[in-house]
């Protein structure tokens, strides 16, 4: 006998007892549901919180940040990244852009009106890799960077702050005596750390003619591959180490080691629920080991017949063990598409994502079927224990 | 084709060993038609379980065409019963759910035959016992004649060089196992086996030889002895 043809007798019998069969499943249905909603949830928060650590992944700043001996020394620079250093980080093989700038505070102001406000001078990259789009007016092009020109872009708080909402584009605002022509305002952040702050954006080398800064305080790679980012990391750390001749003042945050970390966590509150989950997944397989120990008494009639006609104790014992493993892995299934659903509607209304991983689904549908094995077994023992004569003798 | 030699079968109940069978031996041979009587409890019901390879023997030997089937193991039984023998009961013992083309094809899904030749054979045996009409209805959509038919087709299905029934017209009204006994004897006509175990005299007379079984032992026929006595 064949076992498709196991298959479709166990089919016709979940088919046969349709209230039954669903009650029994339901057990399994709601282990399975809500293992996978845990630990779509717990997935989908590690990857927020991983990447909104470590921003989208593929960028890395370079700290600097000297021994307290070199500080004696009197090695210490305020800003420590000169030109040529990011000629040579640029340089680097599959860094695909060095973000440099430079920022300082001072007062911005238009006719009577002033504010405080971050100046940052920036290079070409800076914009496109931190993600600022420009909302109104221009962004700043390549000749705007090349002569050093005195133009500004905003953000949407500078505007508040100074322009009172008003446009601001063509204004000539003055950063301590030195005027600049606002070209372009900022979007507004958006996401869950982002708040806005009182910002201008000037091309570093008008900020250099400006105010006279010599070099860049801060530098962040963006590479190519984000899988890449350790190494060309410590690459660009072992690069500007060599220039400066200095020992390891210029640091990268090892990003891998930060990410363990959060997964770690992660990983063990989705242990810790998934289990607790676990739980009702094997209080559904007792369920089943129940029902199906009333259905093997229950057929016991049938079980006499196949025997009579042939039917061999293994024959019998796969029948029944089929059977079970039927209704677990229907049940795995139904709770696998309500189980995504619900992690569906929990990603939609309180706007967290979540994470529905193939080896999750794969591994509920195999241990929803190892549950049907596990507690089909006793059943199906017994059934196949039966004494044809006494069965047939059953009413 | 079978061959009891000193048969004999004892259960323990507590403490105590029953005797039901206490030394048969009997032979039927090919192509006959045999009836096995004897009143309730004389053990007739444990032979005819030996019989039909569901039960095995405590001590003594039974060759089921030249086979000693008296030592197989479950599942060699299990393949006897599948191959060599058909059975029939007085419930009809028919799977509910099933229809009679389906219940006729049982023997043949544990025998691993192809679906296609399950369906020919089942189809040819239920037209054998004249339900080539039926083949589509459920167990309690037949009459209990009906059922019995379905029983006897599926018992015929997989060839098998011996039909066992027992009390086959027990649950039939008179008409009705007319009927049934007069199939049972167009088989035996063409060359299948047939035991019937029965306790109906009118039932045995279809046999060609009555055996008679009481308190575990092979006895006379108690009516021609009776008879002649008093």
């Amino acid at each position: 006998m064949s076992l498709w043809e196991n298959i479709k007798m166990a089919l016709m019998s979940v088919k046969a007892h349709k209230m039954r069969s669903i009650l029994t499943m339901l057990g399994i249905i709601i282990g399975v549901a809500a293992v996978i909603v845990v630990v779509a949830i717990g997935q989908g928060g590690e990857a927020m919180l991983k990447s909104q650590i470590a921003g989208d992944g593929n960028t890395i700043e370079v700290f600097y940040q000297p021994s307290e001996e070199e500080m004696q020394q009197g090695k210490w620079e305020e800003n420590p990244f000169t030109q040529e250093d990011i000629r040579q980080l640029e340089g680097i093989e599959k860094v695909s852009n060095v973000v440099a700038s430079s920022s300082e505070f001072s007062t911005a102001r238009l006719r009577e009106e002033e504010t405080e406000t971050s100046i940052t001078g920036i290079n070409e990259a800076y914009l496109d890799v931190n993600q600022l789009k420009v909302e109104k007016g221009r962004s700043f092009t390549s000749a705007d960077f090349l002569g050093g020109r005195r133009v500004a872009i905003v953000s949407a708080a500078m505007q508040e702050e100074l322009f009172e909402g008003k446009s601001p584009i063509g204004e000539i605002i003055r950063i301590g005596v030195q005027p600049v022509e606002v070209i372009g305002v900022l979007e507004k952040p958006t996401g869950l750390f982002a708040f806005g702050s009182v910002e201008t954006y000037i091309p570093w080398t008008a900020m250099r003619n400006m105010l006279g800064t010599s070099n860049y305080s801060q530098v962040t790679l963006q590479v190519e591959n984000a899988d890449d980012i350790q190494p060309i990391g410590e690459r660009a750390t072992t690069v500007l180490n060599q220039l400066h001749d200095t020992d390891d003042s210029y640091q990268v945050i090892n990003m891998e080691e930060i990410a363990q970390g959060i997964g770690q966590v992660t990983t063990i509150m989705t242990t810790i629920i998934g289990s607790i989950a676990g739980i009702s997944l094997l209080v559904g397989g007792i369920g089943v080991m129940n029902i199906m120990l009333v259905s093997v008494t229950e057929r016991t009639r049938e079980i006499g017949i196949r025997k009579s006609l042939g039917a061999t104790r293994q024959q019998i014992l796969l029948q029944f063990l089929v059977e079970s493993i039927i209704l677990t892995l229907i049940g795995g299934i139904i709770g696998i598409i309500l189980g995504a659903g619900t992690a569906y509607l929990v990603s939609f209304f309180a706007d967290w994502p979540s994470l529905i991983s193939w080896q999750v689904v794969l591994g509920a549908v195999l241990f929803s079927m190892l549950i049907g094995v596990a507690f089909g077994l006793l059943p199906a023992n017994k059934a196949s224990r039966l004494d044809p004569i006494d069965s047939l003798r059953y009413e | 084709m079978i061959q009891l030699e000193e048969i004999t079968k004892s259960y323990t109940l507590g403490k105590e060993a029953v005797n039901v069978l206490r030394g048969i031996s009997l032979q039927i041979k090919s192509g006959e038609f045999v009836a096995i009587m004897g009143p309730s409890g004389s053990g007739k019901s444990t032979l005819m379980n030996i019989i039909g390879c569901l039960d095995r023997p405590t001590t003594g030997s039974y060759f089921l065409n030249e086979e000693d089937v008296s030592q197989h193991k479950d599942h060699e039984l299990a393949k006897v019963r599948n191959q060599s023998i058909g059975f029939v009961f007085q419930q009809f013992q028919l799977l509910p759910r099933l229809t009679a083309l389906k219940n006729v094809e049982l023997p043949m899904v544990y025998a691993g035959a192809s679906k296609q030749e399950r369906e020919e054979r089942a189809r040819d045996a239920l037209a054998k016992v004249g339900l080539q009409d039926r083949v589509g209805h459920l167990p309690n959509e037949l009459s209990g004649g009906q059922k019995q038919r379905v029983a006897i087709a599926r018992a015929l299905v997989n060839d098998p060089s011996l039909i066992l029934a027992d009390e086959p017209t027990g649950a039939l009204d008179t008409a009705t196992s007319v009927a049934i006994m007069d199939l049972f004897v167009q088989l035996n006509q063409e060359g299948t086996t047939i035991v019937v175990v029965t306790h109906e005299p009118e039932v045995a007379e279809y046999a060609s030889r009555v055996i008679y079984v009481r308190d575990g032992l092979l006895g006379q026929n108690p009516l021609e002895k009776g008879g002649q006595t008093s």
